[in-house]
């Protein structure tokens, strides 16, 4: 077996990647040539020098302090500014969408009917402004209604976002009913 | 809860201690395969904002370091096609002194470029592989799972840019 036909067996070998089956073969090559000796011991001396690479930490702490200054201002854009104003938006989309029937037509005059109305009108209005609805969860609304001809309590619409630190609110003053 | 957890609720206090456990591999990795500090921290950078943006969809039980080492790879292969340019190397330094001690550091200095510059002349795949396995210290099997390559393959590219690099140095050795 010639020197240049086991230089890629020997270059494996100054690294410890020869399968097992090949050493042997390369391991009584190199016993009795001193080239390939010097050059296996060349590879081991170069392997060991390319770890041997100093990394400044100003250039680690640069890398480090850009992607913190990156990430906190990605932070506040999403979780301080358009999460409030995309929960706001959604609210008073929930809101008009709530009162629109009770303007528009006799429904009012029966509440249940008007409490299914609004549920469905709230389940719609959550899903459709665009930007609002990754936001917009859940809805939970309670209506109650006071007895015909006396003015009840406000209509309570509470609104759910993704980010627990922020809920609306929505309080609906009732009309009584039968004017 | 783990930092991993922790991060994928939204604690980036959480994700900067992971990205401090490994920031030095991915810039050091990015170095050898960039061979320029600029494109280097730009590589590193890219890397942690992907990495943050993925860590939710990571899979946990696999760890994110073949991730990392992959992202970093590709990374670094953009920014590298992207920026052909001729790379701003180093004078390389004059290693004639009379003191031992600044004689041998000026060898060693000398010896450092002459390797970054034959890193350079490698080709991609071979840089990555030979970066990924003698600098980094993984296994061919690990190297050839982040390369998405076989383990016989890895060997083929490993040896032929050792003998190269090898080459390469001697070369630049004898010249001085």
């Amino acid at each position: 077996m010639t020197c240049s036909k086991l230089e890629t067996d020997i270059a494996l070998y100054a690294g410890g990647d020869l399968p097992c089956g090949r050493i042997a073969r390369v391991e009584a090559h190199l016993a009795e040539c001193a080239d390939c000796r010097a050059l296996a011991q060349e590879l081991r001396a170069l392997q060991s020098a390319l770890r041997d690479e100093p990394l400044e930490d100003a250039l680690l702490a640069q890398v480090h302090q850009r992607v913190m200054a990156q990430l906190g201002g990605a932070g506040f854009s999403l979780r301080g500014a358009l999460a409030p104003l995309l929960a706001l938006a959604a609210a008073v989309i929930l809101a008009a969408v709530l009162l629109w029937p009770r303007h528009h037509s006799g429904a009012g005059s029966q509440p249940a009917a008007a409490s299914h109305a609004a549920q469905a009108e709230v389940g719609r209005g959550a899903a459709a402004p665009h930007g609002a609805a990754p936001l917009a969860r859940k809805v939970h609304h309670r209506l109650r209604r006071a007895p015909a001809a006396q003015p009840g309590p406000p209509l309570l619409v509470q609104f759910v976002t993704d980010n627990p630190d922020i809920v609306v609110y929505w309080l609906i003053d009732q009309k009584p009913q039968g004017d | 809860m783990t930092a991993w957890r922790r991060e994928i609720t939204g604690d980036v206090a959480a994700f900067e201690r992971i990205m401090s456990q490994c920031e030095r591999r991915v810039l050091r990795v990015a170095l050898r395969l960039l061979n320029n500090p600029q494109d280097a921290q730009d590589a590193a950078q890219e890397v942690f904002l992907r990495l943050y943006k993925h860590l939710g969809r990571l899979d946990q039980t696999r760890g994110y370091e073949p991730w990392l080492y992959g992202v970093t790879v590709n990374v670094c292969r953009d920014i590298g096609r992207a920026r052909r340019r001729s790379v701003a190397l180093a004078d390389v330094p004059d290693p004639v002194s009379a003191q031992p001690d600044a004689y041998h550091h000026a060898e060693r200095a000398q010896q450092r470029e002459f390797i970054r510059r034959g890193l350079s002349c490698l080709g991609e795949k071979e840089r990555a592989a030979l970066v990924l396995r003698d600098v980094e210290g993984l296994s061919t099997e690990e190297v050839a799972g982040i390369l998405g390559t076989s383990e016989n393959t890895v060997r083929s590219q490993i040896s032929t840019a050792r003998l190269k690099l090898r080459d390469f140095t001697g070369r630049m050795t004898k010249k001085r």
